[in-house]
């Protein structure tokens, strides 16, 4: 055969292959559909998500309106949004209790910033920014890290079991503010001028790091496993506690 | 003849069983004595009523066991008339008590009022909530005596106690837990399982510590923290 019809055949041969191996990546990405609902938001309103297991990011907005997005790979999950006074709630363990097996649902929502915020999931990160409503509540049961950026809520909390827990925010007067992890690392970036008590335990590392804030009265107890003290005036209260990690603040 | 000899002899002297020379006598000194005339005018009278009355009350031929029942009228009526002017004594109200009642009620506002200063005393040096966790790591001196002589429970006890409460709330959801594990997808069931694990590092560790140093509430709070942190996650993986 010449040179022409071997380069030829070749041609066919990895062209083949080619769709082969396409064909075959294809059967191991699992089929994933999408979601997308609208609701028109009041003054007040409050959102309530509770997921199983895939990642949720809470994206505060200017519009008076909530767009919850979610992206499910099978076994699909169910998803029945209820929106009741004001409050619009997910609820994907109760939306789907009793089966067996649920595919992963990430979810992307965009919510007015003055939205209050409460977040559950089994597994999986949690990302919330730009809100600036009563409440911002992130919980996750297991492993996942929470990231809570530009928040200037006046309760927040936040736990997980596994995980970091970043919190870059301003501290409201009065507010209050807990961060709780079993292992892994915390990290609060609050402003130079902020005004709060603070109650930081990290029994484990005794590795509590922290700012230089304005007007600061804090004393090491325990063998330096808490700090206590305050910051200004201390009119909001800050309680973080991570029982195998480090917690470390940061001047914003 | 006197008074006293004139009376002993007066009811016989009225039944004309005295002699003559002793009647005699009585009838002098009746006429001097104005009291026994008047003592011998009161028994006539009552000599007359009884006749007056029925022949019932005046026995037959029997002055003696007469005059003593007359006695024992006027005895009565004496008797009577003494309660009457005897003044009655103060009845036993609710403030009559006795030594021993009156004792044990002291007894019992002393030890009230002991009670209600060490509770006093007690939230008057409460850690305010600013600084709570500072003094957590010393006990107040109220505390201590109140531990030794056993009002109160000892570190060891409290955390005996914590234990013993979360174990059962904990066995309960763990339970519920077990029960549904099997429906669980591998991913889950091993986040979970996972996790689980590392909450019991921590309450592993905070035991040992607790073994070793009982009064160490820091390591208490922290283990009553994570075994809390335990229930919370059987509970959330219940409702799968």
């Amino acid at each position: 055969m010449s040179w022409v019809q071997n380069s030829g055949l070749l041609k066919t041969t990895v062209a083949m292959l080619g769709v082969v191996f396409f064909l075959f990546c294809a059967g191991d990405v699992p089929a994933q559909k999408k979601f997308s609902r609208t609701y028109p938001a009041g003054q007040s309103v409050r959102l309530k998500l509770v997921n199983r297991t895939g990642t949720v990011t809470i994206e505060g907005w200017s519009k008076a309106e909530v767009s919850i997005q979610a992206s499910m790979e099978a076994p699909t999950a169910n998803i029945q949004p209820q929106s009741l006074s004001g409050e619009i709630v997910v609820n994907l363990v109760r939306d789907n209790q009793g089966r067996g097996e649920v595919g992963i649902v990430n979810f992307l929502i965009r919510v007015p910033y003055y939205t209050m915020v409460d977040i559950e999931t089994m597994v999986g990160n949690l990302t919330v920014s730009n809100i600036s409503g009563g409440l911002v509540r992130a919980h996750i049961s297991t492993e996942g890290d929470i990231t809570l950026l530009n928040i200037g809520a006046s309760n927040v909390a936040a736990d997980n079991v596994t995980g970091d827990i970043f919190f870059d925010g301003e501290l409201q007067e009065g507010g209050n503010y807990r961060f709780s992890s079993n292992k892994g690392n915390i990290g609060l970036r609050i402003p130079f001028n902020s005004s709060f008590k603070v109650v930081a335990t990290a029994p484990s590392t005794r590795d509590i790091s922290f700012y230089q804030c304005a007007g600061p009265d804090l004393s090491l107890l325990g063998d330096g496993r808490r700090m206590v003290g305050k910051c200004g005036s201390g009119s909001a209260t800050l309680s973080v506690t991570n029982q195998r990690g480090s917690i470390k603040f940061y001047r914003r | 003849m006197n008074c006293e000899d004139c009376k002993g002899l007066i009811t016989a002297f009225m039944d004309n069983d005295l002699d003559e020379s002793r009647a005699a006598s009585v009838r002098q000194h009746l006429a001097r004595c104005g009291e026994c005339a008047l003592v011998c005018e009161d028994l006539a009278s009552i000599v007359d009523v009884c006749s007056n009355e029925g022949d019932s009350l005046l026995p037959e031929n029997n002055s003696h066991q007469m005059w003593c029942r007359i006695n024992n009228i006027l005895e009565n009526e004496q008797k009577a008339v003494q309660q009457q002017i005897v003044p009655e004594p103060p009845r036993r109200g609710l403030w009559h008590l006795s030594f021993w009642q009156l004792a044990s009620g002291l007894a019992c506002i002393a030890i009230v009022s002991s009670l209600l200063t060490v509770v006093a005393i007690r939230n008057y040096y409460e850690p305010a909530a600013t600084d709570s966790i500072a003094q957590t790591t010393s006990r107040t001196f109220v505390d201590r005596v109140l531990m030794k002589v056993g009002l109160a429970e000892t570190p060891q006890q409290q955390i005996e106690r914590k234990l013993r409460d979360r174990q059962a709330a904990i066995e309960y959801w763990n339970a519920r837990v077990q029960t549904r594990r099997n429906q669980w997808d591998n991913t889950t069931r091993a986040a979970f399982d996972r996790n689980m694990r590392e909450i019991d590092d921590s309450v592993n560790e905070y035991t040992t510590i607790l073994q070793r140093d009982p009064e160490d509430d820091l390591s208490s709070e922290m283990l009553d923290s994570v075994l809390n942190d335990k229930m919370n996650l059987l509970r959330d993986f219940s409702d799968l």
